[in-house]
């Protein structure tokens, strides 16, 4: 079967700085996979050279079979990504926003309607779809951009940090938008985090990434035990020998 | 009082201080914008100042008697005089006398100039009176220099023979015909106040419509839409002209409310002449025809274009809208000093390096386009139009190949040295 996402040694320089230093990883099909670490390790620019956004400078990347090097449009046909902290713009309700992002996805002007429907059921969001943006909260605002990445239902959904900065309740609800839509719909999900327990819950496999490169990969369960932790923390400071 | 208020005092100011784009924009920019734009207006006048002493005069005379001699001699104090005896104006017009003796200005002393100056010692209400012509070329600053240095040469006769035995008379000579009573100097300071309108046109234009530009691309970055944008199924090209159709749309609704605007300004501008006075632009054929306000219509909007271009592509070397508008704030001087050199000065009067500059500078063009279809010359209005189609052109290529890489998440304009502290955008896309 092929990989949803296949990254070999993947390097990437900016400059004088190395963000990713032989990356390698593997996402099967419908499964969600988790690239966890600190700040500054290459959780990112690892998501933005699968989303298309950045070239590697060596190394390849295929998401199903496909190059991003060379088949850039085509792997944006099956991808949707949810860069961290992203935004709607400002001066369009939610639900024109919705509809604004679903015509990009298909031409039909009920299929566009339907999947803004649905998107609009996911967000729970209610009326206040009707409202610009701009008046969102920051947990109103990550559901409207967790529904429009989800609502045509990608291949792989490519989702930065998605609960970043959310209170519990709406973290709870983007948590279980996610896996309602592995499990309803087949879509395989590559995210990344650096809550640590969080991501435990929530990814089938994980993979610690640090300065750049893979130092773990596996289920929660199996590093844990390899590691001899508690939890996925814990593992993360053994590795990096912290611990 | 105000408790705290002298430390914050102190952070405040190393912020602004320490802000590259500031030190540029308020502090760097100013001090040698203005040197620069006070150089060029003192040069200018000096140079033309020099141009009208050195410059011939031709003299019609068609007296003949012994004052116009007398005459004639006073001229010759300070400029080069050419005498041509028993010729009209027409007739000097006609076999293209100016051209033959490269002068733009003529003077005609007509038949019983002496007789009346004679007269005048007995009855000082008789006069003798000189007719001054002047080619009008289009007007700026110094072009009535000639005009008041014939004044000074007829005051000088007056002193030292009558006073007020001879007076003058001033017509212009408008694209090869003679305008009876229109005083050349009076007639530019018209066009000068006239020639307001185009300068102020752009500089508002453009700056309203770059600033609309900017913080579009801006935005997009700052709110993080644009990566949204780049990762679905579309053109990146699409992004970009989507970005500069509706910037272009605005720019043509400005273009064309500006043409509205400065034909209005035009019209009442005659209407507004002092009763007396016997200038009128339009029927003197000083205000631009149906085509020529086409071709300014379209200078204006190419230019428009152009700027947008400019402010799209310099945008994307921004993080977020604040950086933005800074960034673009850098290329104002672009056609904020064309724009204040033109609104005083003729482009022919000006130095040959600082001529090149203007030339050269694709923001000046309009300015220059509405003094040319003004004066009928439709040709430099469309070199100037194909000047700026090919800039925009080369423009649009970068902003498309800047689209369609990862430049336009990645590039980043650089103050090494002046930038110290805070996250490199490379190191914030990690």
């Amino acid at each position: 079967m092929t990989a949803a996402v296949e990254a070999v040694d993947v390097v990437k320089v900016f400059g004088n700085i190395r963000a990713l230093d032989g990356l390698s990883f593997t996402v099967k099909p419908s499964e969600i996979f988790g690239l966890i670490g600190p700040n500054g390790a290459g959780k990112t620019t690892a998501l933005r050279i699968v989303s298309t956004l950045l070239l590697p400078t060596s190394g390849t990347v295929k998401v199903f079979g496909l190059d991003v090097v060379h088949e850039a449009a085509e792997i944006r046909k099956v991808i949707a990504y949810l860069p961290e902290e992203a935004g709607a713009y400002r001066n369009l309700s939610g639900w024109e926003y919705l509809e604004f992002m679903a015509k990009f996805n298909t031409k039909d002007k009920n299929e566009t309607r339907e999947m803004a429907k649905e998107a609009a059921e996911i967000t729970g969001l209610g009326e206040r779809l009707k409202d610009k943006t701009k008046a969102y909260s920051k947990g109103m605002k990550r559901r409207l951009l967790v529904a429009r990445a989800l609502m045509n239902k990608p291949k792989l959904a490519i989702l930065d940090e998605p609960t970043s900065g959310l209170d519990i309740l709406h973290a709870y609800h983007v948590r279980e938008i996610i896996k309602r839509y592995v499990k309803e719909h087949g879509v395989t999900m590559l995210l990344s985090s650096h809550n640590m327990l969080e991501v435990e819950h929530l990814c089938d496999r994980v993979a610690l990434l640090n300065k750049g490169k893979i130092v773990a990969e596996g289920t929660p369960r199996e590093l844990k035990e390899k590691f001899g932790s508690v939890n996925l923390e814990e593992v993360f400071a053994k590795v990096v020998g912290l611990a | 009082m105000l408790k705290g208020f002298g430390n914050f005092l102190v952070k405040e100011l190393k912020e602004l201080i320490r802000d590259p784009k500031i030190l540029l924009g308020m502090i760097i920019l100013p001090l040698i914008m203005f040197p620069v734009l006070g150089g060029i207006i003192s040069y200018s006048r000096q140079s033309a100042q020099e141009k009208a002493e050195k410059a011939a005069l031709l003299v019609l005379n068609n007296d003949g008697g012994n004052w116009s001699v007398l005459f004639i001699n006073n001229l010759t104090f300070i400029m080069k005089v050419f005498v041509v005896n028993n010729t009209n104006p027409q007739e000097a017009l006609a076999q293209d006398l100016l051209s033959r003796y490269n002068t733009t200005q003529f003077i005609e002393i007509p038949r019983g100039f002496s007789e009346n100056v004679t007269a005048h010692r007995h009855n000082s209400s008789i006069k003798a009176s000189v007719e001054f012509y002047g080619v009008f070329s289009g007007g700026g600053i110094f072009e009535g220099t000639s005009s008041s240095m014939i004044d000074n040469l007829v005051y000088r006769f007056n002193r030292d023979w009558a006073p007020d035995v001879v007076y003058t008379e001033k017509s212009a000579i408008i694209k090869g015909n003679i305008a009876e009573g229109v005083d050349p100097g009076a007639l530019s300071g018209l066009m000068l106040l006239q020639g307001f309108a185009m300068p102020i046109t752009i500089v508002i234009l453009l700056t309203y419509s770059m600033q609309i530009a900017a913080t579009s691309v801006a935005m997009e970055k700052e709110e993080k839409t644009l990566e949204t944008l780049l990762t679905l199924p579309m053109d990146r090209l699409a992004i970009l002209m989507g970005k500069l159709s509706s910037s272009i749309l605005v720019a043509a609704v400005g273009a064309l409310a500006s043409m509205v605007g400065f034909d209005y300004y035009m019209s009442s501008f005659t209407a507004t002449i002092p009763a007396g006075a016997t200038i009128d632009l339009v029927s003197l054929g000083l205000v631009p025809s149906v085509f020529g306000y086409l071709l300014l219509g379209i200078s204006l909007f190419v230019t428009l274009l152009s700027g947008l271009a400019l402010a799209v592509i310099i945008s994307a070397f921004a993080e977020d809208v604040k950086s933005a508008q800074s960034i673009v704030g850098y290329i104002y001087p672009l056609f904020y000093i064309p724009s204040f050199v033109l609104m005083y000065l003729d482009v022919n009067t000006l130095p040959f390096a600082v001529k090149i500059l203007i030339y050269a500078i694709p923001y000046s063009h309009p300015i220059m386009v509405a003094k040319a279809v003004t004066m009928g010359d439709y040709s430099i209005a469309a070199i100037g139009i194909v000047y700026v189609a090919a800039f925009t052109l080369v423009l649009l290529y970068v902003a498309s190949r800047l689209f369609a890489t990862e430049k336009i998440l990645t590039a980043k304009l650089k103050f090494k040295g002046l930038r110290k502290l805070g996250k490199t955008p490379t190191e914030a896309l990690q």
